[in-house]
């Protein structure tokens, strides 16, 4: 026994402790199937992308009832599982051969969504002037700006389409369909609520001059305050400093019977007037949105 | 990773507004991969076992997919709503561990991995004074002041001549001698 173990001292210690990991244990192959994989991969054309519902983990109700749960609504499950199908998933399946019947696609869902957004944007600004609400309803209702609502809340995975990955438009018009479905699950006030909360509050950090850009701001300015019974508007030039330099700076005033509308600042007193014009128009409907 | 040259710096953002409306979880579903038999997925064994229920009953936003894998290590991979993924490679973990993990995956905004935030706060409104102008903080006296004006248009700051100095000394010193020949 002793003689044994003088023999195992005298061995390296690797071929003790683990006795299959010789020459033959080594698998010289993996490495350089790995790197013949991996160059074949790089010279194949870029693949598209595998949808994410094709995998084994998935399940699609659970991902509906998760989605609801996520934004703190109560759904209709059904409306919700129509809300996100669409035409042309519907259209593919027929296509196939499948069974449409308990496939109905959100294509009403989508027009009626879409009046719901618009009375909920034009509500929430009811004493805007006409011109700056549809410059908001423009900047707010339109395809790009649904469509990054609707990604952020999910929709990318879970919506039935043909295609994959789903347009912009597909994704604007799942938003519309899921407000839809939710006017009809739990009433107008949490649809309100959810555009509010969703969509309005893009505007976050925003002024409503980067959205709102008239051409003419003193010529509007006249128009809205004649609305206003506001007849004579006075520019007064404030201040001025390093005139005939390229850092002039004017400081314009408008008055209207010896009060101040609106103050602003330019490089020349066109520009400041202009300037003027639209701190005016803020003032005067209180434009903070 | 550990240098940061090899980090991607970035600043602390917000996806879409989040918690401007309302708080919304980021994290959309998370796969926990697992073996039956192996030692080594023995922690996620028993969270799946004693936690994993109370888990997804908190977070109804979360969903949660298991997937046992024969003889492989365990993973848990999440998935965020920003399209994120982060998988987290969670072999021997303890149950308490696996659960501090899942936390962390639901109280992050998308995957950090690999990035070094720049700054450690943000703000929408740097100042709430607005920037400065020439005429901000402007004595109001000025508006009523005739332009060329001698009083406003001397120097500011002028240093004393060496003349003046001089003179200034000599005033001190005279005025040091003076009280003590009158106490002699």
């Amino acid at each position: 026994m002793a003689s044994f173990l003088k023999f195992l001292a005298l061995l390296p210690p690797r071929a003790v402790l683990s006795p299959n990991l010789t020459a033959k244990g080594i698998k010289r192959w993996v490495a350089p199937t790995l790197i013949e994989l991996e160059r074949r991969r790089k010279r194949q054309e870029p693949q598209p992308p595998i949808p994410r519902s094709s995998f084994l983990e998935w399940n699609h109700d659970a991902e509906l009832y998760s989605f609801g749960k996520r934004l703190g609504e109560e759904f209709n499950q059904a409306l919700l599982k129509r809300a996100f199908t669409h035409r042309s998933y519907v259209v593919q399946k027929e296509l196939a051969g499948n069974p449409t019947d308990t496939f109905e696609d959100n294509s009403e869902l989508i027009s009626e969504g879409n009046s719901i957004i618009l009375k909920s944007v034009r509500q929430q600004y009811t004493t805007f002037p006409d011109e700056i609400v549809e410059a908001l309803c423009n900047h707010l209702v339109n395809n790009t700006m649904l469509a990054h609502v609707a990604y952020h809340l999910g929709t990318k995975d879970i919506v039935l389409t043909a295609e994959y990955p789903a347009e912009a438009s597909t994704l604007a018009d799942t938003f519309r369909a899921i407000v839809a479905a939710l006017h009809r699950s739990t009433g107008e006030d949490r649809a309100h609520l959810f555009v509010k909360d969703f969509l309005l509050c893009q505007l976050n950090g925003k002024g409503i001059f980067d959205i709102w850009d008239p051409k003419n701001p003193y010529e509007v300015l006249k128009q809205l305050a004649q609305e206003n019974g506001v007849t004579e508007i006075e520019a007064r030039l404030c201040n001025e400093s390093a005139s005939n330099t390229i850092l002039a700076n004017y400081q314009v005033g408008l008055y209207s019977e010896k009060k101040l509308l609106g103050i602003g600042w330019g490089e020349s007193i066109e520009i400041a007037k202009d300037t003027a014009a639209l701190n005016a128009i803020h003032r005067i409907y209180n434009l903070a949105i | 990773m550990s240098n940061k040259l090899f980090l991607t710096p970035k600043f602390i953002t917000t996806p879409s507004q989040n918690g401007v409306g309302r708080y919304v979880c980021q994290l959309q579903r998370v796969v926990l991969k697992f073996c039956k038999n192996h030692g080594s997925s023995r922690g996620l064994r028993e969270f799946i076992e004693h936690d994993l229920i109370n888990y997804s009953k908190e977070n109804p936003g979360t969903v949660v997919y298991l997937k046992p894998r024969r003889h492989r290590g365990p993973v848990i991979v999440g998935e965020y709503l920003n399209g994120d993924q982060q998988s987290i490679y969670c072999r021997n973990f303890s149950r308490e561990e696996i659960s501090k993990w899942l936390n962390l995956l639901l109280s992050q905004s998308g995957n950090h991995d690999g990035t070094r935030l720049r700054k450690l706060w943000h703000t929408e409104h740097p100042s709430i004074q607005g920037p400065w102008t020439p005429y901000t903080f402007r004595d109001p006296m000025l508006n009523l002041v005739k332009f060329p004006n001698a009083d406003l248009s001397k120097v500011l700051n002028q240093p004393k001549t060496a003349t003046e100095q001089l003179l200034e000394l000599f005033e001190k010193k005279k005025n040091d001698h003076a009280p003590k020949q009158q106490s002699e």
